[in-house]
């Protein structure tokens, strides 16, 4: 009789030990399934939420007054416009999402305020990200809080500046920071204004995180940008910059940590109802060694049956955590559960493969037992 | 032929030491039905156990057919015991989950006769279960779950068959038609060494042996 049929004829038999060691099975590829699924938006997710902190990357000309820069974060200096499009045309690069901007202290209606010039963001060619800042339409202002507040301007107002007409698209909500004290416009109107046509004052951008431990992102960037722009440097914000590692850190650690666990779990449960299987087995064991059925025979039937169980296992719990990650996820990963959740042949595969596997090492311990039961003990018991 | 020369087996257990068996040389000449006869812990079971290639003797030498059985690698002693030695237990030891047919095969997965289905039928019908070849062992009396397990053991068609109390759980009647069949297999040439701690086989036997405290009492 060939091992298969005895392997499915005994789990036929034990439903109760075959159908507990299976939900232990599904639970385990189940779970990990979701969180594998889950985890993908959840760094997305994070690291989305995280660009929100804003850029951490300054590139400014090199001939600024650097004290004066780190005092008041305007650059006194401008740099040609052109090298925003240097920057985007390089690929495997450690920045992005790009953003050129023209900022100058200026008096108007008896305020000081800070007027920025705000381009389009622009990202590397092997980089498709959507823009973290908001795009100002030519002939648009967003005024700060504390202007909108001191002047009672109001959406939709027309205002004037340096003889240059705008209308207020936004009154922007108090941040308790400098913009609470800025203007902003497109690019282009700011550089009308400030009689600076093809000049910019900084240029934004954000780090990629793909940093090795032992760089320093600040030198990483320096090199990669003082190749390409002799003439400007590179400022990075550690705060925010560090902030934003150590979160997605975090969440990769949280999933580093339960899916250990989960497997684990599985696979002491797997391993305790093998042990029980064996044990209810001793005599049918005995017989077999009695009837001339070898160690390799026997080792079969409990490394077969766990194949079985693995099988099974890995495609039911692939179908659950996927239902599972699809249902709750985008409750959970409101901005990226939907493009990110979704169910992932990949990881069907390496379910079917690698469910039976550890299966098969979770049961490996009693089937070992399996084999060194003595038959003359065994079969004298009653 | 069974020959055992100086056989001896000591259990170790928690401390204390237990010699199950003490000096027994036995020569058994092919095709005879020798009763191993004694109480409980004489050393029945183990004599078989060692004679079945299952249990290493801590002292002396097993023949069988001319093979030193405990000099061959696990692997070989598990081939012999499936080509030449046939096992009939008092607890009748069936699998639970197989039926009749799928039981008695059981015993030809390591000889590479498991489908032989028409000689297992051929069997079952001698021993009268032709209308139990589908049933599983739960459905089975007592008697009829020992026929079973006699029709394993001849399955492979062995030389020697080793019976342990094979009538201990049955009726007179079942238990008269157990030894029966054991005595058709010893009339077609096998031998057949049955142990047991009633005499009722004896008449069957060509030669008696008494155990007491794990040595070798008498011969009749």
């Amino acid at each position: 009789m060939i091992t298969l049929g005895l392997i499915l004829k005994e789990i036929r038999h034990r439903k109760v030990n075959f159908l507990l060691s299976l939900l232990a099975v599904v639970t385990a590829a189940a779970l990990l399934i979701s969180f594998s699924a889950a985890s993908k938006a959840s760094e997305r997710e994070t690291a989305r939420l995280m660009l929100s902190m804003g850029f951490n990357v300054h590139i400014v000309s090199k001939n600024i007054n650097t004290n004066d820069f780190l005092l008041t974060g305007l650059a006194d200096r401008t740099m040609p416009e052109e090298y925003i499009k240097k920057l985007a045309s390089q690929q495997a690069i450690s920045y992005n999402h790009l953003l050129a901007s023209l900022q100058k202290k200026i008096s108007w209606r008896g305020l000081e305020v800070i007027l920025t010039g705000l381009a389009s963001e622009v990202c590397s060619p092997d980089s498709k990200k959507s823009p973290i800042s908001y795009q100002i339409e030519p002939g648009n202002l967003y005024v700060g809080y504390r202007i909108a507040q001191t002047l009672g301007l109001k959406d939709g107002d027309t205002v004037e500046i340096e003889g240059k007409t705008l209308k207020v698209a936004k009154c922007l909500a108090e941040s308790g920071s400098a913009d609470d004290i800025r203007i902003q416009c497109n690019l282009r109107d700011a550089q009308d204004i400030l009689k600076l046509h093809g000049q910019i004052s900084e240029i934004l951008a954000v780090d990629c995180l793909c940093f090795a431990p032992t760089d320093n992102p600040a030198d990483v960037l320096r090199k990669e940008i003082g190749s390409l722009l002799p003439q400007a440097q590179v400022f990075h914000t550690q705060t925010i910059a560090s902030a934003r590692a150590k979160t997605r850190q975090m969440v990769r650690n949280f999933f580093a940590v339960i899916m250990p666990l989960v497997v684990i779990a599985c696979g002491v449960s797997v391993g305790v109802l093998a042990i029980t299987n064996v044990r209810d087995r001793q005599q049918e064991i005995g017989i077999m060694r009695a009837l001339g059925y070898g160690s390799g025979q026997i080792t079969s039937l409990f490394l077969g049956k766990a194949v079985v169980i693995g099988l099974l296992g890995a495609a039911v719990g692939f179908l659950v955590g996927t239902a599972l990650a699809m249902k709750f996820g985008p409750d959970i990963f409101k901005i990226t559960a939907k493009a990110m959740i979704k169910p992932e042949l990949s990881l069907l595969a390496m379910s079917l493969i690698f469910t039976p596997l550890f299966v098969a090492v979770s049961s490996f311990i009693p089937a070992m037992i399996a084999v060194t039961y003595d038959p003359a003990v065994t079969l004298r018991e009653e | 032929m069974v020959v055992l020369e100086n056989v001896e087996k000591t259990y170790h257990t928690r401390g204390s030491i237990v010699k199950a068996l003490r000096d027994i040389s036995l020569h058994i000449e092919k095709g005879r039905f020798i009763v191993l006869c004694g109480p409980s812990g004489s050393g029945k079971t183990t004599l078989l156990m060692i004679i079945a290639a299952m249990l290493r003797p801590t002292k002396g030498r097993v023949c069988v057919n001319q093979n030193d059985l405990y000099k061959m690698s696990i692997a070989d002693r598990a081939r012999f015991r499936a080509q030449n030695i046939g096992f009939i237990f008092q607890m009748f030891h069936l699998i639970p989950y197989l039926n009749v047919i799928e039981n008695v095969t059981l015993a030809g997965g390591v000889a590479g006769r498991s489908r032989n289905t028409a000689q297992a039928r051929d069997l079952l019908r001698q021993l009268g279960l032709e209308g139990r070849v589908f049933h599983k062992p739960a459905q089975l009396s007592a008697g009829e779950k020992q026929r079973v397990a006699i029709a394993r053991a001849m399955f492979n068609r062995p030389k020697i068959i080793l019976a342990d109390e094979p009538t201990g759980n049955l009726d007179p009647e079942n238990a008269a038609s157990v030894i029966e069949h054991l005595s058709e297999f010893h009339r077609g040439g096998g031998t057949v060494i049955l142990a047991t701690h009633q005499l009722q086989a004896e008449k069957f036997a060509d030669r008696v042996v008494y155990l007491r405290d794990g040595g070798i009492e008498r011969h009749d």
